[in-house]
């Protein structure tokens, strides 16, 4: 437990009342979480809209198995996992459904000005661009320069040798990089966007 | 043609992270457009959760005592049950005819009445009968 009440609670602490229906702890482990998972469903699915579903998915399949996390100091780790599966699934099953493609950045609520427009059209072809990452690429560096988490904690959380997350994400940014500044208009968004 | 990379490639934050890269990747944050997304986002999980967190804080509730006590609520009723239907199959087994085991000899001559050559030979009894002697004196 944490002698501090200044400390946020670990993990760890979290997950053990998380298993007896505090829903204040699995608030806050879903506060903690929720833009990483959503970067890791994101890197997987490609698309807001299933990126989404597939991380709010994770958040409920974790609780429901939370007694099977049998290292609580490992939960970040443990959801990632899940998250890959479960937009991995996502994948397959909208494959098999062949829905109507809706257009990448659709949103539900109302735009804002010019800005969003902007935006998303960076993001779309960011989309464009990550996607021709490998997997593992695209989840470090939406981790790394996304979410902020640093190499020893990708490492630890995706199960991967520190030295092989700095080098995948070197070559990702590299990749990056090239891919956005050969697609036109990329660089005047990006300006106008800073 | 400027490059917006080549002009800040190498800028980083103090956890290294490429400060050109980190702006152009955050157009895929929902919250860029919507503030409160991740807000609303908590919120669907957690509405989600709540059958579930809701059945695991009564599973956290229920003590030993609260265990046995339902336990014993079934079974003792069962126990009980079981008692008097054994009790029953008990008198019922009592009540039955014993099985007994017979000859072949016995089995002819049962019940059929033990009577004597004498009494058979007495005048009353003896008119009109046919009688063969038997061996049984």
């Amino acid at each position: 437990m944490s002698n501090k009440l200044s400390e946020p609670p670990t993990d760890g602490e979290l997950v053990l009342r998380a298993r007896k229906g505090d829903d204040i702890a699995f608030g806050l482990l879903v506060e903690r979480y929720q833009r990483a998972v959503y970067a890791v469903a994101v890197s997987v699915t490609g698309r807001h809209e299933d990126a989404e579903d597939a991380a709010q998915e994770a958040f409920l399949v974790a609780l429901g198995r939370l007694d099977e996390c049998r290292s609580p100091e490992r939960f970040a780790g443990w959801l990632m996992t899940i998250v890959r599966n479960r937009s991995k699934n996502l994948i397959r099953r909208e494959s098999l459904r062949e829905t109507d493609q809706v257009p990448p950045g659709a949103r539900s609520w109302a735009p804002t000005p010019d800005r969003i427009a902007e935006t998303r059209e960076l993001r779309d072809l960011l989309e464009k661009a990550l996607a021709g990452l490998p997997e593992v690429q695209r989840q470090i560096v939406l981790l790394h320069d996304l979410e902020g988490w640093k190499h020893r904690e990708i490492a630890e959380r995706l199960e991967l040798p520190a030295g092989t997350v700095r080098s995948h994400l070197h070559f990702a940014r590299k990749a990056l990089r090239l891919a956005l500044e050969e697609m036109p208009g990329v660089p005047e968004i990006l300006r106008k966007v800073q | 043609m400027s490059k917006p990379f080549d002009r800040l490639s190498g800028t980083s934050d103090e956890l290294g992270r490429d400060m050109v890269l980190a702006e152009a990747l955050a157009s895929l944050d929902p919250a860029t457009e919507d503030p409160n997304y991740w807000f609303r986002f908590r919120g669907w999980v957690m509405t989600g959760a709540a059958g579930e967190l809701a059945r695991r804080r009564l599973m956290a509730e229920l003590t030993v005592a609260d265990v046995l006590d339902s336990w014993s609520r079934t079974l003792i009723p069962t126990a009980l049950l079981a008692a008097a239907m054994a009790g029953i199959m008990l008198v019922r087994t009592g009540d039955a005819p014993r099985e007994r085991h017979i000859g072949v000899e016995e089995l002819l001559v049962s019940e059929v009445p033990r009577e004597t050559v004498v009494t058979l030979l007495s005048d009353d009894d003896a008119e009109g009968v046919v009688m063969f002697a038997s061996d049984d004196f």
